[in-house]
């Protein structure tokens, strides 16, 4: 059923004005590799076309620049960068998800069209032309702006960064204070270190932020998916009034119901779609990026002393979010997202 | 009327097929054992970087999809810096993936499409014993004299 479901939302999404751009592969070096939208894995190389539900991932040593119109993004070792897109006043808008590893962003000119930036704790508004986004081992993000501005948005709260500035989200919390940094003063190895370091500090405090989040996304989940089902069971009825109109009052009578009614109905459809959609692969990322390396990280320590209260304290409740996406989430999945 | 020579013919062919089939069997099973030992070896020796250079890309860890390499590497050097060993491991059973296979690590989508999508036909489960009476399983992949890892579960 949800399956059916997920088809209809994805061949509606065709209906939407696609603002997707294609994005080259400029440069590449060391291990890096894109995994397609249907589930196809190849290395990256220049030349190398990415579209969107493309993801790209560098390796110890990979480096990767993509060029998509106008925007330069450069990606660090490590790093994992999905291009999504969710609707944005009406449209589909784009989104780069940097779900791991640090991104650093160019912009030649601002159109007023710029993606989103999403990490798995926060969003950023780009209205700046040279930026940092840094998303660390427990979730953490970090915005360094150093020219123009950028809205961030996390926990129902925002902060507007400026040149210089910098703002820190941990996950499942508002934005902090912003402070003061400048251009390339951000040792990402390091912060990023320390996150995870803090992490395993105190796994127990880790484990709420992702369960804070986690049911965030469940939420979205489960209200697109909820509205998704009302308004094309809607789409259906309106379609079918149209193929009555058009027989009881002429073609020219259903056209102008099919555009006045049944085409908003449609966008609308598609829009809660695409968010719909937007959302299940947002809660992925947090499922695979930060609490599946936070398992892992942990079962390497614990491996030889299963026993110990720290590891089955958090195996309970890791085991409880897997649960939860099991239900929630994994129907709204294809094969190839995995 | 049937002559002898060829009853005996047909016979001798089904003996062959027979002695063939046993000893394809008998291959496998010192292949898997093969596979298990070195594998087994590579941890108690602690040489997590050849367990590394052995795992392939992704990676699962129980119910975990590892994509990242450094984290595969990673996991391994953990784990042995942690005293993971599996001292007097012992093969109990090696089996071809099939369809239901995933259900050994973890009965989950994410399991099931993990086995759908990146397990190459050719890749077997095998069920080592340990002498501290616990369990692991590997998903392994053998051909052309290259062993893969595809899969760790356990102990257990």
């Amino acid at each position: 059923m949800k399956k059916a479901t997920l088809c209809a939302a994805l061949m509606l999404l065709g209906s939407l004005a696609l603002q997707a751009v294609p994005t080259d592969v400029t440069y590449a070096e060391g291990e890096a590799t894109i995994k397609s939208k249907a589930g196809k894995q190849q290395e990256a190389s220049i030349g190398d076309v990415m579209n969107t539900g493309d993801t790209v991932r560098t390796g110890t040593a990979g480096l990767v620049e993509l060029d998509q119109k106008g925007i330069t993004l450069k990606l660090s070792p490590n790093t994992v960068l999905t291009l999504m897109e969710r609707e944005r006043g009406g449209g589909a808008s784009p989104v780069l998800s940097v779900a791991l590893g640090s991104l650093k962003l160019r912009f030649d000119k601002l159109t007023g069209k710029e993606p989103m930036i999403r990490t798995n704790g926060a969003t950023g508004g780009v209205r700046g032309t040279e930026l940092s986004v840094f998303s660390g081992a427990d979730g953490s993000t970090l915005f360094v702006v150093d020219s123009g501005e950028v809205r961030v948005e996390a926990g129902g709260e925002s902060v507007d960064l400026a040149a210089e500035e910098a703002v820190e989200v941990r996950l499942g919390q508002a934005p902090g204070g912003k402070f003061t940094v400048h251009r390339d003063q951000v040792d990402y190895a390091k912060w990023n270190e320390d996150k995870r370091a803090a992490m395993l500090a105190d796994p127990a405090a880790a484990m709420t932020g992702i369960e804070i989040a986690m049911a965030s996304y469940i939420k979205d989940v489960e209200q697109y998916d909820a509205l998704f089902k009302e308004y094309s069971a809607k789409l259906a009825d309106e379609r079918a009034a149209r193929v009555k109109i058009t027989e009881a009052k002429g073609k020219g009578e259903g056209e102008r119901y099919e555009n006045e009614v049944v085409f908003p109905l449609m966008n609308q459809t598609s829009a809660l779609g695409l968010n719909l959609r937007y959302s299940t692969l947002a809660a992925l990322s947090l499922r695979r990026y930060v609490g599946g390396r936070l398992y892992l990280f942990l079962k390497a320590k614990y491996i030889a002393r299963p026993d110990e209260a720290e590891w089955t304290g958090f195996l309970s409740r890791f085991n409880a979010l897997l649960s939860d996406f099991e239900k929630s989430i994994a129907p709204h999945l294809v094969e190839a997202d995995i | 009327m049937e002559r002898p020579g060829i009853r005996i013919g047909a016979l001798a062919a089904v003996i062959a097929a027979i002695v063939s089939l046993a000893s394809c069997a008998s291959l496998q099973r010192s292949q898997d054992e093969g596979d298990a030992k070195r594998i087994a070896n590579l941890i108690n020796a602690g040489n997590a970087q050849s367990l590394a250079g052995m795992s392939a890309s992704p990676f699962l860890v129980d119910q975990e999809i590892v994509v990242l390499p450094a984290d595969v590497s990673g996991f391994w050097q953990n784990a042995i810096a942690a005293g993971f060993r599996v001292d007097g491991a012992a093969l109990e059973r090696a089996a071809p993936v099939t369809a239901a296979s995933y259900t050994e690590f973890a009965g989950t989508m994410e399991v099931k499409s993990f086995f759908a999508q990146y397990l190459k036909d050719g890749a077997r489960i095998l069920e080592l014993s340990t002498g501290a009476g616990r369990r692991v399983l590997l998903l392994t992949r053998n051909a052309w004299f290259t062993l893969k890892i595809h899969g760790f579960k356990g102990p257990f």
